[in-house]
């Protein structure tokens, strides 16, 4: 009756301007920069968008230049089996989780699922080549993927198993203009990911 | 406590009588195009619908063409009175692979400002206006031979009879509805940089209702408020 | 409120004609080409349409193959012959069964459903029940419904909802900035799904009008009367196998945004149809139909398969292998679900299907790789060396070599992995 659903609006709006006034973006300055057992090391300063990205899981940062159209660096701690890089919007639209002794062409998978999951359209992966993060034997490897829009998007991940565990550093920009300007940097970042 | 904050805003909402601009410029005393400058008007893409009491939208066809071309013609009468030639660009019709791309690249470049400089957070990486397209507007810039481009976007809706009795009953029980606006975005960006010297963001009030010619006029300056034209 | 299974589909199944203005069910049927008033809601509908037109158009998701529209657009053209011309009909790769027709002719038919449907005859039954809908203007009786059903209600229950949909016009508000990347897709959202999923809701006894108007129209034009029954039996089947609860309570749906279900009624209603008419004995071509969408079998069942929704994707391969046909595509697939679903058993369930899809000769080159990678997690040594070498031998030019040969290296060094 109308009293219910006045006190749930007045319940969802009062949560709704308490979450906004928690949640921020911050700077992660350059330099190091951790996600739990992880660290990368930002060679200039990127805003941290994580806090408002929707539904994200507590293992994911979102770094930013420019927003999240523009530019999206994601960030894992390590992702034990069973976790994902994304979380489901619904029960019946489950998203890849990570298991244990997946091959390798099951990780690219999982990122290539992952990124469509993200709402990405035919999404593509080339140029898959060996990566070294610490000791560990990892994966480097290109993407190519359409917004719903239509804007053609490039990107670059990483992924590496470091004790059972799975971590993840991705890229994604539009192909014009946006990819390319943050490249090099991007390559320092990945080339820097320490573990434990 | 958020029965009085949602009141105090609904009636903050329903005493707007005046349109509200926010211009943002990339530099604080911009190099206005030259007199003679070329500027390519890209139609503005513009939605209207009706708003009605059960919170569907209506689409209006007969809204959304009248905005179109009133806006349309205020924008290309505004370039024309700063001596400036300007040429028409119905994005529907553009078939060129890269132009698609610069024209869907704009509209992500449009909402990250208006995410990011009107809405409630800002990102420490943008501590000055500096947006971009990249040169490969260029590519426009030869094929559409322009200097400059002025994008349009507007998206809005108008509230029914029934819907705005409705807003009043909600207020006094200190709950708010969500109100119909009309805002529109307008950017000028520099085709040989693809930099966006010029953004602005207008939010319609009741004397600007850009299906009619007249509101469209005082829209329309409002949306050029500031123009580096 | 219509349960949106998938969102950004474009384009309306609502219809009305400039001389209709509160047309009952079963009155004259739509007369060819014609157009609103821009003023009526229905203009601004056909308006919001072509506007859905031309974003389907140039959508990253509609597939392009001149081939494979052409020959929808054939069998449209064959089941409503007056309204040529009228309609233009768009093929999404989008791995759901759906099909839709809009206010100004534009349709849409989704990869998933030309995957499930099993011959022409069937594909011509569901397209003659959405050109039924079209025809009988359903769609203005179900927005006028619509509208009138929430009036009634809580107005401030649905504007909440609205909200939550992005529907409504709010760029400032909280919500919006707290998800920019959503606040930016609300810009479009006079064309998203959310908005127009209410105007897809059609009554009960238009959908069953719908399937006798397909019948109709199919058998009219020389298919096989019984190819309706058997299409909704088979898609019920599929649902009915879904891995999701959700979806089996939600049952099989002609249409996703449809609110009604197909229901055992329907499938008994076309079945009487059946029985009455003679057979003018076209039996369904399932080969025929299978050339046609055999160049897109891989990408839509690729497509399927991201779903994550096994059972039904299970069911559907079994129902694609019935023929004999493509068994080495299909067996691959089969076994792509069960590696990818990893439930207990599912490993050797694999196992054993990438190791049959590899016995026809249009196994896909992945088959011996995956078989490798498999092995191995078994621990079955011997058996990874066989199937890499033989990777190697079948794809000298592939991309992972070089993953392929360390993996191969490791194992002859006598290291795991």
């Amino acid at each position: 009756m109308i009293r219910t659903n006045v006190v749930r609006l007045l319940a969802a709006s009062a949560l709704l301007m308490s979450l906004s006034a928690c949640v921020s973006v911050t700077s992660a300055p350059a330099g190091p920069y951790k996600i739990g057992t992880a660290t990368v090391t930002l060679g200039h300063e990127w805003s941290d968008i994580s806090a408002i990205m929707f539904a994200r899981p507590a293992k994911v940062r979102l770094l930013s230049m420019d927003g999240p159209l523009l530019n999206r660096l994601y960030v894992t701690d390590g992702l034990a089996p069973g976790e994902f890089m994304v979380k489901p919007a619904a029960k019946e639209r489950p998203t890849p989780t990570y298991r244990a002794g997946m091959a390798p062409t099951e990780l690219v998978e999982f990122v290539t699922d992952s990124v469509a999951a993200l709402d990405y359209q035919r999404v593509e992966t080339d140029n898959l080549r060996p990566a070294k993060v610490g000791s560990a034997d990892g994966l480097r490897f290109d993407l190519k993927a359409k917004t719903k829009e239509g804007l053609d998007i490039s990107g670059a991940a990483q992924v590496a198993e470091v004790k059972g565990k799975l971590y993840v550093v991705l890229f994604l920009a539009p192909s014009e203009h946006y990819f390319a300007a943050e490249l090099p940097e991007v390559e320092t970042v990945l080339g820097s990911v320490k573990v434990g | 406590m958020s029965v009085f904050r949602s009141v105090a805003v609904t009636a903050c909402l329903f005493l707007a009588a005046c349109t509200t601009t926010n211009t943002r410029l990339a530099d604080k005393s911009p190099t206005k195009p030259a007199a003679g400058a070329k500027i390519l008007i890209v139609q503005p893409d513009i939605e209207l619908g009706l708003l009605t009491v059960t919170g569907i939208q209506e689409a209006r066809a007969d809204w959304s063409t009248q905005a179109r071309g009133n806006i349309k013609r205020e924008l290309e009468e505004a370039a024309t009175a700063k001596s400036h030639v300007f040429r028409s660009l119905d994005p529907t019709s553009v078939e060129d692979p890269r132009a698609l791309q610069l024209l869907r690249l704009h509209e992500a470049v449009g909402n990250s400002i208006r995410g990011f400089n009107y809405g409630l957070y800002s990102l420490p990486t943008k501590k000055s206006f500096d947006w971009t397209l990249g040169n490969g507007t260029q590519t426009l810039a030869q094929a559409y031979d322009a200097d400059y481009a002025l994008f349009t976007y507007g998206r809005g809706a108008y509230s029914s009879g029934g819907r705005k009795a409705a807003m009043v009953g909600a207020a006094l029980l200190g709950v708010s509805m969500p109100m119909a606006q009309q805002y529109a975005f307008t950017s000028l960006v520099d085709l040989k940089t693809g930099k966006v010297v010029w953004f602005n963001v207008a939010v319609a009030g009741t004397d600007s209702d850009m299906r009619s010619p007249e509101g469209a006029e005082t829209f329309a300056k409002a949306l050029l408020k500031d123009a580096p034209l | 409120m219509p349960r949106v299974l998938r969102p950004r589909a474009k384009g309306l199944a609502l219809l009305a004609a400039a001389v209709l203005a509160v047309a009952p069910a079963g009155a004259q049927p739509r007369a060819p080409h014609l157009r609103p008033t821009d003023t009526s809601d229905e203009g601004g509908i056909w308006a919001l349409s072509e506007k859905a037109e031309l974003a389907a158009r140039q959508s990253v998701e509609r597939n392009r193959d001149p081939a494979l529209n052409a020959y929808v657009t054939g069998v449209v053209a064959k089941l409503a012959p007056e309204y040529q011309g009228d309609i233009r009909v768009y093929v999404m790769d989008r791995p759901f069964f759906n099909a839709q027709m809009a206010l100004n002719g534009y349709g849409e038919v989704w990869s998933g459903l030309l995957l499930r449907v099993q011959s022409e005859d069937e594909l011509a039954f569901v397209l003659g029940h959405e050109v039924g809908h079209f025809a009988e203007n359903h769609s203005i009786e179900a927005y006028r419904t619509l509208k009138a059903r929430l009036g009634a209600t809580m107005a401030v229950q649905f504007a909440v909802a609205a909200v939550a949909m992005g529907a409504a016009v709010n760029a400032g508000s909280a919500q919006g900035a707290n998800d920019i990347m959503r606040a930016a897709g609300a810009l479009n959202d006079l064309l998203y799904l959310g908005q127009l999923a209410a105007y897809f809701g059609y009554s009960r006894e238009n959908e069953v009008e719908a399937d006798s108007l397909g019948f109709k129209r199919a058998v009219a034009a020389g298919y096989d009367p019984a190819a309706g029954a058997t299409l909704w039996r088979s898609l019920i089947a599929e649902t009915g196998s879904s891995s999701f609860k959700r979806v089996r309570d939600q049952e099989a749906r002609a249409n996703i945004f449809s609110t009604h279900p197909v229901s055992s009624e329907r499938v008994k209603a076309l079945d009487d149809l059946a029985a009455r008419t003679p057979t003018k004995a076209s039996t369904a071509d399932r080969k025929a139909y299978r050339a046609v969408i055999r160049p897109h079998l891989a990408a839509w069942l690729k497509d399927d398969l991201r779903r994550r929704d096994y059972g039904q994707s299970l069911a559907l391969i079994d129902r694609l292998a019935a023929e004999g046909e493509d068994q080495g595509l299909l067996t691959f697939y089969r076994a792509e679900a069960y590696r990818q679903r990893r439930g207990e058993g599912d490993l050797e369930l694999a196992r054993k299907a990438y190791a049959q899809a590899g016995t026809y000769p249009d196994a896909p080159v992945s088959t011996w790789r995956t078989l490798g990678d498999l092995a191995l997690q078994a621990g079955d040594r011997p058996g990874a060396k066989t199937a890499y070498e033989t990777y190697l031998a079948r794809a000298p030019q592939a991309q992972d070599r070089w993953l392929v040969e360390a993996s191969l290296k490791k194992l002859s060094e006598g290291s795991a992995t």
